[in-house]
């Protein structure tokens, strides 16, 4: 690349001065290169280029470096750099009407300013990012990435649909991996830590510690060649073949050393935390219970995952100790993420009262759990920030060779809700053809990321993604043709708002419209997975720049119709939309009538939901929470729920207090930072965008409802 | 009064060839991949978990479910017999051999 950075840009103008100095007899023209060199003027060089990149004549292609030339000599210029000239070049094209060949010949890079910029300021698109040289690395990178695929692996009616804001193609500076990954620990414990091109490998762990070394490292081999999250099933069961050696005080030691190796993972990697998540089960699933199980050295123990359920409680409720402490300073561990599985066979096993009461009090002090609801005889595993799947025929073939099960989704598409409303002026027939065909082409962009993925795996073990193609057992660790490609929804709430004229909580009639919308969605996607062979599934979209985005794109591009809907605070630019199909955030709703009513969308958004009940400073009992719980799986069809208290982290003493608050009430120090949910995890809230600022401020506390 | 159905649901379909249906004033919804409205409805009463292990469902007035065939049958009867519509004699249930008496 020919990219001049600033912090080298005066020693190598120094440079170009000296060369130009010790040879100044000589009028040559000086090109800094792509290639870190100065390199002579050759006219030629442009011709080459564009024979080698683009279906231009060779006589089109002399004309046009011939006219470069000519423009060089003209202004006198004793040195330029390789990117002016493609930049020349293209202007040449375009003046020509050459679009395509100008379209191949694009450079891809980044302005000097922006540079300068990013490198001095935090990128807050992801709070999950730090902020340092390895991060903005990353986003340099990212930027880079992104250009390319909207250019080269998306049709420009998809790109042009995603930088209007109609759509949000989520992760495009990942465009060259898979959106996010769920899988077993049996893979790791059956065939060790056997990754290519690693530099030693490690056989199956014969003790606990060495197989949690394996799966951190595993886990973050895995983060790099996923851009979402990276998902563990039932891990309390499969650790507990190796807990039986364990005293209690040894499965504490174990539980929270991998709470902290999860939850570090961001400061050793420099940039983004592993996304994790990992599933917990009070019962053995009923899958699971005659799956022999695989102990220490990879070998079979003889037993089945049946007789191990109480080691796995142990380990469960050892977790939960560790999260309720949380960490150092007191605060809520961010990662890995606790999914508490609620099931019939949850009620039915001993010891689940206190183990529920043990989870809703972590849920109260530090706001950890999620408490997953798979209601019936369905088996779910959750994986991606809301991702879940229904086990089907094929998966429960695979549970009894755990190992074998791994998830994916390749892509996330997020839907602009509020613009399809202004589009359709009142007409439900426009709103629903409106929609119709968002959804469509959102098929059609992710048939385009699903082709360029198979091209890169199939490269094989020599290519790019060869970690996803290793196949140690039988199949390649990224199973394509079982992918899930995702389609989620932003703003329902304020699609209704626009249609209707009130929101979603204001109303029966507008539940009902907004259940026709999504159940529209389902259908929709349901057809199109039959004819285009792909399996595509709502999911609600975490949208934690999205709703940020799409707020300020229809402000910009509608904004009559759109300053009437959009949330937030305009005049501080903390707009956003609702995120998913979740109501207003600051409607004043019971937390169970909230449960319930969201609830109703869920079962049509087959790859998960979630509903958040905002905490505040109230710290309710554990009793009253399990109580909640117990209500919400039996009288609702909500899947799953989280609790958010808030915290103030002092900079300046190190203590932690209950809710937010300007100064820290230990020390009355005001270099305090706040912490909390931001969509699906806790993060620091300095580092949050301008629209999740806004939702933090009018989202409804149920303190006095939860402190009763 | 509604009752869900699917076109290739066997049990469905024998409800609707013993009972006018619509004489009795019960809402007949057909889920499948053509309807959104039928599949909000059935999500308004929180019912897809249940459509998706078996159909047909009815939903009464007061907003409570029957899942049971025998059930669902016996309260046609009765309505049919409030209407004053005749109802074909007690059907043998068909049973559901295909398997497809449920949402997908
Ligand atoms: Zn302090």
């Amino acid at each position: 690349m020919g990219v001049v950075m600033p912090l080298n840009a005066e020693t190598a103008q120094a440079r170009t001065q000296r060369v130009i100095n010790e040879d100044s007899t000589d009028i040559a023209l000086f090109v800094r290169s792509s290639q870190d060199d100065m390199i002579g003027w050759n006219r030629q060089r442009i011709v080459e280029a564009l024979l080698r990149e683009t279906f231009v004549d060779r006589d089109t292609a002399e004309k046009i470096s011939r006219d470069i030339e000519m423009t060089i000599q003209a202004g006198r210029v004793k040195t330029i750099t390789g990117p002016l000239i493609r930049e020349m070049v293209n202007a040449k094209l375009l003046e020509m009407g050459l679009e395509e060949a100008r379209r191949m010949h694009t450079r891809l890079g980044v302005p000097l300013y922006d540079v300068d910029q990013l490198l001095v300021q935090h990128n807050k698109e992801n709070a999950n990012v730090p902020h340092g040289p390895e991060a903005t690395n990353l986003t340099l990178a990212e930027g880079i990435k992104k250009e390319y695929a909207l250019l080269q692996v998306f049709t420009p009616d998809v790109a042009d649909a995603h930088l209007s804001g109609d759509l949000h193609l989520h992760d495009l500076g990942f465009i060259d991996r898979p959106y996010c990954s769920g899988q077993s620990l049996e893979y790791i414990k059956k065939f060790g830590l056997n990754l290519p091109h690693a530099l030693s490998m490690a056989k199956p762990a014969k003790h606990a510690e060495v197989l949690l070394a394996h799966m951190v490292k595993f886990a973050a081999s895995l983060q790099s060649h996923f851009a979402g999250a990276i998902g563990w099933d039932a891990i309390n069961l499969f650790y507990a073949p190796y807990l039986e050696e364990l005293s209690d005080e040894g499965v504490r030691q174990l539980a929270q050393m991998m709470i902290y190796e999860f939850s570090q993972q961001a400061v050793a990697r420099g940039g983004q935390a592993i996304f994790s998540d990992v599933n917990i089960y009070w019962e053995v699933p009923k899958h699971f219970v005659d799956v022999p199980a695989i102990g220490p050295g990879g070998l079979y123990t003889g037993k089945t995952y049946g007789e191990y359920e109480k080691q796995a409680q142990r380990f469960a409720w050892a977790l939960f100790e560790v999260y309720k402490e949380g960490d150092a300073a007191g605060r809520p561990f961010f990662f890995p993420k606790p999914l508490v599985h609620i099931t019939e066979k949850f009620f039915k096993t001993d010891g689940h009262l206190d183990f529920l009461h043990h989870i809703c009090e972590v849920a109260s002090v530090k706001g950890n759990t999620y408490f997953v609801f798979d209601r019936g005889d369905t088996a779910k595993i959750s994986e991606c920030c809301r991702l879940s799947f229904k086990l089907e025929a094929s998966d429960l073939e695979d549970a009894k060779q755990p190992w074998k099960m791994r998830y994916s989704a390749l892509q996330n598409i997020t839907i602009n809700l509020p613009r399809l409303a202004f589009r359709a002026q009142g007409d439900d027939t426009r709103l629903f053809a409106l929609l119709t065909e968002k959804i469509q082409l959102a098929a059609k962009a992710h048939g385009q990321k699903k082709k360029f993925i198979e091209r890169l795996m199939s490269l094989g073990k020599g290519g790019p993604l060869s970690l996803l193609a290793m196949d140690l057992d039988g199949e390649p660790y990224l199973k394509l043709h079982r992918c899930s490609y995702l389609i989620g929804m932003v703003g329902l709430n304020e699609l209704i708002r626009v249609h209707l004229g009130q929101e979603l909580h204001d109303s029966d009639a507008s539940i009902k419209f907004g259940l026709k919308v999504i159940a529209h969605m389902n259908i929709v996607c349901n057809k199109l997975a039959e004819s285009l062979e792909m399996k595509f599934v709502l999911e609600q979209t975490p949208a934690e720049s999205t709703a940020f985005r799409f707020a300020k794109l229809d402000l910009a591009h509608f904004s009559k119709k759109a300053e009437k809907v959009v949330q937030g605070n305009r005049e501080k630019g903390e707009v956003y939309y609702s995120n998913s199909t979740l109501f207003n955030v600051g409607a004043t709703m019971s937390p169970i009538a909230r449960v319930e009513k969201e609830g109703l969308f869920h079962p049509l958004i087959e790859a998960g939901s979630i509903t958040h009940l905002w905490l505040g400073e109230a710290q309710p009992d554990k009793e009253a929470l399990a109580s909640f719980v117990i209500n919400v799986f039996k009288y609702t069809q909500n899947d799953q729920i989280a609790f958010s208290p808030e915290f103030t982290a002092c900079l300046a003493c190190g203590k932690t207090s209950r809710g937010l608050s300007e100064t820290c009430p230990y020390c009355q120090s005001k270099d305090v930072d706040g912490i909390t949910r931001i969509t699906g995890y806790f993060t620091k809230i300095s580092s949050w965008n301008k629209g999740k600022l806004g939702e933090l401020h009018d989202r409804y506390r149920n303190v006095k409802r939860f402190n009763n | 009064m509604t009752l869900f159905t699917k076109d290739d649901c066997a049990l469905c379909a024998q409800l609707k060839k013993q009972f006018d249906l619509s004489a009795m004033d019960v809402q007949v919804e057909v889920l499948g991949n053509n309807d959104a409205a039928a599949l909000a409805h059935l999500a308004w009463h929180g019912l897809v978990e249940k459509a998706r292990k078996s159909l047909p469902i009815l939903v009464l007035d007061d907003s409570s479910a029957l899942h049971e065939f025998d059930h669902i049958e016996s309260r046609l009867l009765d309505r049919a017999a409030h209407y004053g519509v005749a109802a074909k004699g007690h059907g043998k249930q068909a049973g559901c051999a295909s398997g497809s008496c449920a949402l997908q």
